[in-house]
């Protein structure tokens, strides 16, 4: 014992832990370096140094080697071979000769190109740095407005996490117990309602605005089915990962392998040769380090919260709180948004779900629905200025589109965002009615 | 009643409170009661503490006073504790169940296998046994089981690849994803309270009622150290009690059974086998896997030995 | 992809560049087994379809084989990892530093996570050591799972010795801001990485074109 709190200060020394963290973390500090040390550190004080460290070394392996976590290695992997079998364009030339008529076609198409993307990548910022390199030439070619192009690059990056497969998902559903395939399924339909709203809000403004994102005529119905067959890998994977999930023919796991084995095929088809193909397999390997050590790394974090009992604490005081629950629900998803400016997703999840999930479940809210809801609020701070993730990433790649443009594009996309979380939160169903159609 | 120092126990254990949890809560209480507060046990749920399978390396480290655990989940930590998964032992009653249990966590072989872990066991869970539950047609003849996929681990699945069926491994929140598409035929749990907790009851058409192919051991585990380092009138107070934690889980599965079962029957064709078959059953399926065992372990402990004496206290208990 | 580091921070001749050059195959080496680890992952998984929906014969033990090798996913491309600079970390402050109080941060960073890996890395091998000792296998098949336990202090020690050379990669620049960086990720603001994911991706995109 350090200063000799033990247990009658459990609590004080669990809020102790939590400040360190975000100092340590604020000041740069590796997340994993920062979580575990601390964590460590709040244990000692709790049980000495002893059972201490004998805890925090069983963590990680014990944390990295549950099998629903094997989904997260194949479905980095699909993401990166499906780079490099070429994907991308194809998604955008098949989406723009189909929807480039309507107003603001071209980023009608855009963004719909970024939703048949989620469906083979997990990583809203791999999404957007391809399509700022695939579809802002083009929206630009045809006088588009510079800050629209470079906004719904950025906001349809966002529908990756939505659109399974999706990393964050995953972790979600196992850190509260939850199915993996129902979360996943949870955000097929959320994520369509975000591609349509922004799709509503483009073609409105673009009625506005005609000058500023003019449609773009002239596909053939030839042309139109003839860009159709590349996409038929993509259209693969979908049906692969849904429809096991849905009828339950495989795991996760085993769906995410065979969608990678599809893309696979289909990269050594196209003339990938053995140098993409090992480049992918080892930023696969460096993105799963990444994604594993920030899990055990939070997890020491929280099991040192686990022996202090803040949780326990925390939710009793929500539960005592003299409001309505939808009032504490907002709330909580504003902390979120606030935490989510300076945090990475899948971080801010393993760190206050442990504390923040029991509270939610203790007021009554459904436990898909609140992943859902959660996974979107992270997903607009990835577009959201201080930090704006994906807004970076399209500035980057574009260095003529300077960031304050891009962030001034991404307003209508802002709304359109708060309409959907609004949205889900009036109808809940739209989150809840695929997985509890598989249920029933 | 009981003077002495203040001292704050943390139990670990997996999942949320519920019937397995019951026992171990009353005694939380009565123990807290009898000393005036002075004695506080407190149980963490979810793996607060630590994760289900690496619960007895946390006795092992002292990082905490008590634990459940579930013999299955670590086959190699505590290799005797695995007669209690042989199929088809004569502990289907729960009162024999119960005091043969009991017996057995006094065994050398039981005590040893916790002892390498710095642990001692204290009270059997008292699982339930298993029954089978199914969709399509009901296999109201040994026969009938060749040819079914069957959700069933450890030595039950033995015991059911016996009778031609095909054993699945799934977690126990997929067997429903994969009963409803048919992937799986029949599912084993723990009878009446998971098949409920698991929605299986919601889409099968048929259960077992009477086939008690065998359970596990889910129980109670102390560290040693700090057993040792209570005082002696608070190590009474634990051991006095150990009937309190038994019959209030017992009492928490009677009151799930109860409307359980009724359900079942409203809902669900259940087959009862006749004695004759189930005897044939246990020749097939039972005997030979316990044999197995013992041939595939009698190198590291005594097996036979083990295994007969959790026979003859089954046995004398039935003569009770 | 191999190699992102800047130029000048690999062809130094001090010890810092020589234990880095050393370092850097070994590294390279185990990510490229972990990636391995992920591409037989995916094969299995295939294969248990194949073997389940086909020849109504699911693998035996194939969720314990899963489970032992994520070992090998998470852990061994560790330090491969840090030397990309990839571990997560919040550049929002670091990125306004320059100079000694840059290298003052980078120095304490790397403090925070050697203290932590070398706690990790022993008592990580007592938890290998408790399972090889006192026996404990998977829940299915009953696979010893020690060799599985055993990677984690190994891939940790490696990472371990990757913060070293970075701390005195650090220490150097500290002591002397003007010299060319050795041993160290030189930190890139967020729009540099993502300039250089950009470039990564485009080009893995026009590689799988016909
Ligand atoms: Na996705
Ligand atoms: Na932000």
């Amino acid at each position: 014992m350090l200063i000799g709190l033990g247990f009658e200060h459990p609590l004080l020394v669990g809020m102790i832990g939590i400040g360190l963290l975000v100092l340590l973390v604020a000041l740069g500090v590796r997340v994993v370096f920062a979580a575990s040390a601390i964590g460590l550190l709040g244990l000692v004080e709790l049980i000495g140094w002893g059972p201490a460290a004998g805890i925090v070394g069983i963590v990680p392996h014990a944390k990295s080697s549950i099998y629903a976590l094997s989904v997260l290695p194949m479905f980095i992997f699909i993401g990166f071979v499906a780079f490099h079998a070429g994907m991308t364009s194809q998604l955008f030339n098949a989406a723009s000769k189909w929807l480039g008529w309507l107003p603001g076609g071209m980023a009608v198409a855009t963004v719909f190109a970024t939703a048949g993307f989620a469906a083979v990548s997990g990583a809203s910022t791999a999404t957007s740095a391809v399509f700022a390199r695939v579809a802002i030439p083009e929206m630009l070619r045809y006088g588009y407005d510079r800050r629209l192009a470079a906004g719904v690059v950025a906001a349809g990056g966002t529908l990756a996490t939505l659109i399974p497969p999706s990393a964050i998902l995953v972790i979600y559903a196992i850190i509260v117990e939850e199915s993996v395939g129902r979360l996943l399924l949870a955000g097929f339909l959320p994520g369509l309602v975000s591609a349509l709203v922004y799709a509503g809000i483009i073609v409105v403004w673009a009625k506005v605005r005609p000058e500023a994102a003019p449609p773009v005529g002239g596909a053939t119905w030839g042309e139109r089915f003839a860009a159709l067959p590349p996409l038929l890998p993509i259209m693969a994977v979908v049906l692969v990962i849904i429809s096991a999930i849905y009828q339950g023919w495989a795991t996760p796991t085993e769906a995410g392998a065979l969608g990678a084995g599809i893309v696979f095929a289909v990269a050594l088809f196209r003339g990938a040769g053995l140098r993409p193909i090992a480049a992918s397999l080892m930023e696969s390997a460096k993105l799963t380090v990444m994604i594993f050590s920030l899990i055990w790394g939070v997890t020491i974090f929280v099991r040192f919260l686990g022996f202090s009992g803040v949780a326990e604490a925390f939710t009793a005081w929500v539960v005592a709180l003299d409001a309505p629950p939808m009032m504490i629900m907002i709330c909580i998803l504003l902390a979120y948004a606030v935490l989510g400016m300076f945090m990475d997703a899948i971080g801010m999840l393993l760190l206050t779900l442990p504390v923040v999930y029991p509270a939610v479940m203790a007021l009554g809210f459904d436990s898909i629905w609140f992943g859902i809801i959660v996974v979107k609020m992270a997903e607009i701070c990835l577009v959201t200025p201080p930090i704006g993730l994906n807004c970076f990433v399209v500035s980057a790649v574009r260095p003529d589109i300077p960031l304050p443009d891009v962030f001034r594009g991404i307003m209508l996309f802002f709304i359109a965002d708060v309409i959907t979380i609004i949205v889900l939160l009036i109808f809940p169903e739209i989150v809840t009615w695929l997985p509890d159609l598989m249920r029933n | 009643n009981v003077d002495g120092p203040s001292v704050f126990w943390k139990i670990s254990m997996y999942g949320n409170s519920r019937a397995l949890t019951s026992g171990m809560e009353a005694l939380a209480e009565k123990v807290a009661e009898e000393t005036d507060g002075k004695f506080q046990i407190r149980i963490f749920y979810a793996e607060q503490l630590s994760p289900a399978r690496e619960n007895l390396d946390g006795l092992k480290l002292n990082a905490f006073e008590g634990a459940g655990i579930c013999n299955f989940y670590h086959p190699g930590k505590n290799p005797a504790w695995m007669v209690f998964s042989l199929p088809f032992l004569p502990i289907g009653d729960p009162e024999v169940g119960r005091y043969a249990r009991m017996r057995m966590f006094e065994h050398p072989a039981i005590v040893a296998d916790m002892a390498k872990w710095n642990a001692i066991p204290y009270v059997s869970g008292l699982l339930q046994q298993f029954e089978l539950m199914g969709k399509g047609t009901p296999p109201e003849k040994l026969e009938d089981w060749q040819g079914l996929q069957v959700r069933a681990g450890g030595g039950l699945g033995d015991a059911m690849e016996a009778l031609g069926a095909t054993k699945q491994t799934l977690s126990a929140s997929e067997t429903l994803t994969a009963f409803q598409n048919g992937t799986v035929d029949a599912a084993a749990f723990p009878f009446t309270y998971a098949h409920v907790a698991f929605k299986i009851n919601e889409e099968a058409d048929w259960y077992t009622a009477n086939l008690a192919p065998g359970t596990s051991e889910c129980g109670w585990v102390l560290n040693k150290t700090a057993f040792e380092a209570l005082p002696e009138a608070y190590q009474a107070l634990l051991m006095d009690n150990r009937d309190l934690v038994l019959d209030t889980q017992q009492a928490a599965y009677d009151a799930e059974d109860e409307v359980n079962l009724q359900l079942f029957e409203e809902t669900l064709q259940k087959i009862t086998y006749s004695e004759e078959e189930l005897a044939r059953f246990r020749e097939i399926a039972g005997r030979p896997v316990w044999e197995k065992w013992v041939a595939d372990n009698q190198d590291s402990f005594d097996a036979q030995g083990v295994l007969d004496d959790f026979l003859s206290y089954a046995e004398e208990a039935r003569a009770r | 992809m191999f190699d992102k580091l800047p130029a000048a921070d690999r062809q130094g001749t001090g010890p810092v560049a020589c234990a880095d050059r050393r370092l850097s195959p070994v590294e390279d080496a185990t990510n490229l087994i972990a990636a391995l680890f992920i591409f037989l992952l995916m094969c299995l998984g295939i294969a248990q379809i194949v073997m389940r929906t086909v020849f109504q014969t699911p693998l035996s033990g194939y969720v314990d084989l899963v489970e032992l090798s994520m070992a090998g996913m998470a852990f061994l491309g560790a330090a491969y990892t840090q030397r990309m600079g990839s571990h997560i970390r919040m550049e929002l402050l670091l990125s306004h530093l320059r100079g000694r109080p840059l290298w003052a941060a980078e120095i304490a960073g790397a403090l925070v996570g050697m203290g932590i890996i070398a706690v990790l890395i022993w008592y990580s091998g007592a938890h290998f050591w408790r399972s090889y000792q006192l026996g404990d296998t998977t829940i299915d098949a009953e696979f010893p799972v020690w060799p599985s336990k055993l990677i984690v202090p190994v891939a940790f020690s490696l990472w371990f010795l990757r913060l070293t050379i970075q701390l005195a990669g650090s220490i150097r620049m500290f002591i002397d801001p003007s010299r060319t960086p050795e041993g160290v990720t030189l930190m890139k603001d967020a729009a540099a990485i993502a300039h250089e994911e950009a470039e990564e991706a485009l080009a893995a995109s026009q590689d799988g074109k016909d």
